[in-house]
């Protein structure tokens, strides 16, 4: 079996569920002819017809309206917005008719579809193309926000995302879709949702992150335990609803504990998590809780695009600094 | 072999004319270092290299005009390893994606599992510090906190141990009861005032009953002061002038103070004297003191120098107004008859309730007292 990367395992999950259920459709802007902005749904028009494939004109409004309007009639829509930055016009659509269509309908109607948007930087993109809104839509009561940080997450992911019943916003790692490659089996087994993924157990401390930022906890785990520090590695994965049993059993145990995500400081998720941890887990926490995030400023352009996100280094001192308390 | 083509500087830019070059082939250039300058039809502009390489080529001299997107300048191929990489499509119409050669493993999944290391004592911050600040290991302290944690009076208790096992609770019972009851009292209504000398009793006969002779002393004393022999009521500030002398005599005992009275000294002949302090001594002894013979008194004697002690604060316990306390009688160094000598001494300490007796009256009681013991009085008693 070939090694695949996270896009392309994002479009072998779509061309699976596809294949497995006609009720699924995919719509978005350049998605068909060109096979999307970064090539997810490449080839798919070819094999399954202009029906089930449609290119859509430049308007993320209509786009989400389009697809709420088909799961409420059965379909199963995956829509995808070119960028995160894109999907604010849609976002009316989205919180007001999206979310809440269940509880409107007192349960009558539901809106099973699924809006990817590839999101963050380090991609050298225009500024409006690389941030990382994720925390607008974890506000929402009535939305799943999934966020995969591998291959096989992503395509484990996106099946289930599809199948379950309710809107999923799920946002894919632009700067992971080609870095690295993982055999993926195309066995259609998804992914559960609502379930943090531990990637590394260790005993000392917890990093706890979630997209593209797993790439960098990943390799500042890697230099930690040449030093002898042994650390527990969790990618929130979905990060509305969360799981917070798998992060209190792991701060349980480390007592410390590091968020890092790549998004704004202020009302990130990452300010969330460490609340919930600071109020259940208080008894156990040996050290305080570390939130490394971007600056509270517009993800700025290329040349400064590595000065924005947190770096591996700033992770290994967070963690000697944690170490140092009790 | 990569091809650099002239960026778009512009909106609707097509071409602009090269104005200088800054680098030549074969020169090694870093990534943003400028290659030449252009000029357009708005501006004078340098254009930065977008890669590190060596430069293999330049298309154009000095005052040629480029198309945009037309080729500028070529890169040795040596540090780029995809050849084909200017026609490869680059999965982005926007941005550029990092590629490499990693590989991921198959993942598997990580039950979370509880550590055994997991310490399950349950302690806020600021009581950790508190515990460390005293040195107190936390896993010695019991909690008592509601959610199970260790409280600050729990880390307290063992920097001031209050409960060890050794120390025995009791509340008072008996005559301790009402010592306390009444000291307490006493400490509160009276102005407890001491005054303190002491007497030469060198010239008494070795013999000579001290408890007695004492007594007697404090006749003459109160002879000399009958305000002294008196009960006082603060309450509706009246005092009454007792002719009659009844002397609460102090003993110590294993169960606490008792103070049998002497009924009617002023008459009573020392054998008297004895024989009556004798019979109080034993029925305090056997617990048989009658109700009757530990009231009354209007005068106390406290003689606590048997074991140690000179001079005391003695307490005043209403309604008497004074008391006196006779502490350890010794042999001292003193000036007798204008030459040292040893002398026996004993220290006299005499407390009166301020409210009632003066100063000088306390005084002069004392001093009639020591005349009588120094033998020094006239013999009126």
């Amino acid at each position: 079996m070939a090694e695949i990367t996270l896009v392309e395992a994002i479009n072998q999950a779509l061309a699976y569920e596809m294949q497995a259920d006609p009720d699924v459709i995919l719509l978005g802007e350049d998605i068909g002819k060109d096979g999307g902005v970064f090539r997810a749904t490449v080839g798919l028009l070819e094999k399954f017809g202009e029906e089930r494939v449609r290119d859509t004109p430049l308007a993320e409004s209509m786009i989400a309206g389009l697809a709420i309007g088909m799961a409420m009639q059965g379909l199963k829509p995956v829509a995808e917005f070119q960028f995160m930055g894109f999907t604010y016009p849609a976002l009316d659509q989205i919180i007001n008719h999206a979310a809440r269509m269940r509880n409107r309908t007192r349960g009558r109607l539901s809106c099973p579809l699924v809006f990817r948007a590839p999101f963050g930087c380090g991609i050298h993109a225009p500024e409006h193309h690389s941030e990382s809104t994720e925390a607008i839509y974890a506000h929402i009561p009535g939305l799943r926000v999934v966020i995969p940080s591998s291959p096989q997450r992503a395509y484990g992911l996106l099946l289930s995302a599809i199948r379950d019943p309710d809107p999923v916003i799920f946002l894919e790692p632009a700067r992971l879709y080609r870095w690295a490659k993982q055999e993926v089996p195309d066995d259609g087994k998804g992914l559960p949702l609502d379930r943090a993924f531990i990637l590394q157990s260790g005993e000392d401390v917890t990093l706890i992150s979630w997209g593209a930022m797993i790439k960098e906890t990943l390799s500042a785990a890697q230099k930690l335990k040449k030093d002898g520090i042994s650390v527990e590695i969790i990618d929130v994965a979905t990060i509305k609803p969360l799981d917070k049993q798998t992060l209190l059993t792991s701060i349980e145990k480390t007592g410390r504990c590091i968020i890092i995500h790549e998004a704004a400081r202020t009302g990130g998720v990452g300010e969330h998590i460490s609340a919930e941890l600071a109020e259940q887990a208080l008894f156990f926490l040996k050290a305080p809780i570390i939130r490394l995030t971007g600056y509270d400023t517009i993800v700025p352009y290329a040349k400064l695009e590595n000065y924005y996100l947190p770096k591996e280094q700033q992770i290994i001192d967070a963690v000697q600094r944690v170490l140092e308390f009790a | 072999m990569s091809i650099f083509h002239l960026p778009d500087l512009g909106e609707g830019l097509a071409e602009a004319e090269i104005h200088e070059w800054y680098v030549k082939v074969g020169d090694e250039v870093k990534v943003d270092q400028p290659l030449v300058s252009v000029e357009t039809a708005k501006a004078l502009v340098d254009i930065p290299s977008p890669e590190s390489g060596r430069i293999v080529k330049l298309y154009g001299q000095p005052g040629e005009f480029i198309n945009t997107h037309a080729p500028l300048l070529e890169f040795s191929s040596d540090n780029n390893t995809n050849k084909n990489n200017v026609n490869k499509d680059k999965g982005s119409v926007v941005g550029q994606l990092e590629e490499s050669d990693t590989i991921l493993k198959a993942e598997e999944n990580i039950e979370p599992i509880q550590s055994a290391k997991t310490s399950n004592i349950k302690v806020m911050p600021a009581v950790r510090v508190f515990a460390n600040k005293h040195n107190i290991n936390l896993a010695t302290v019991k909690p008592t906190g509601t959610q199970g944690q260790i409280t600050i009076e729990d880390v307290e208790k063992l920097i001031k141990p209050d409960n060890t096992p050794d120390n025995k609770e009791e509340t008072l019972h008996g005559v301790r009861h009402f010592m306390a009851i009444e000291m307490a009292r006493a400490h509160q209504e009276v102005v407890n005032v001491t005054l303190v000398d002491e007497a030469d009793i060198t010239s008494l006969p070795d013999k000579t009953d001290i408890t007695v002779s004492l007594i007697q002393a404090i006749i003459t004393g109160i002879k000399a002061e009958p305000v002294l022999n008196v009960w006082y009521d603060g309450k509706i500030k009246k005092r009454i002038l007792h002719n009659a002398i009844h002397l609460g005599l102090a003993m110590d005992t294993a169960e606490g103070l008792f103070v049998p009275v002497l009924k009617n000294i002023l008459n009573q002949s020392p054998k008297d004297l004895r024989t009556e302090i004798n019979r109080l001594k034993k029925s305090v002894q056997l617990r048989t003191i009658a109700k009757e013979d530990l009231q009354g008194a209007t005068f106390t004697l406290s003689n606590f120098g048997v074991f140690a002690g000179r001079y005391a604060t003695v307490m005043v316990v209403p309604p008497a107004v004074g008391i006196l306390g006779c502490g350890r009688i010794r042999e001292c160094v003193r000036v007798h008859e204008g030459k040292i000598a040893i002398r026996r001494i004993m220290p006299l300490s005499l407390s009166f309730d301020h409210r009632v007796v003066t100063g000088g009256e306390a005084s002069r009681f004392l001093a009639a007292m020591m005349a009588h013991l120094e033998g020094r009085d006239d013999g009126l008693s």
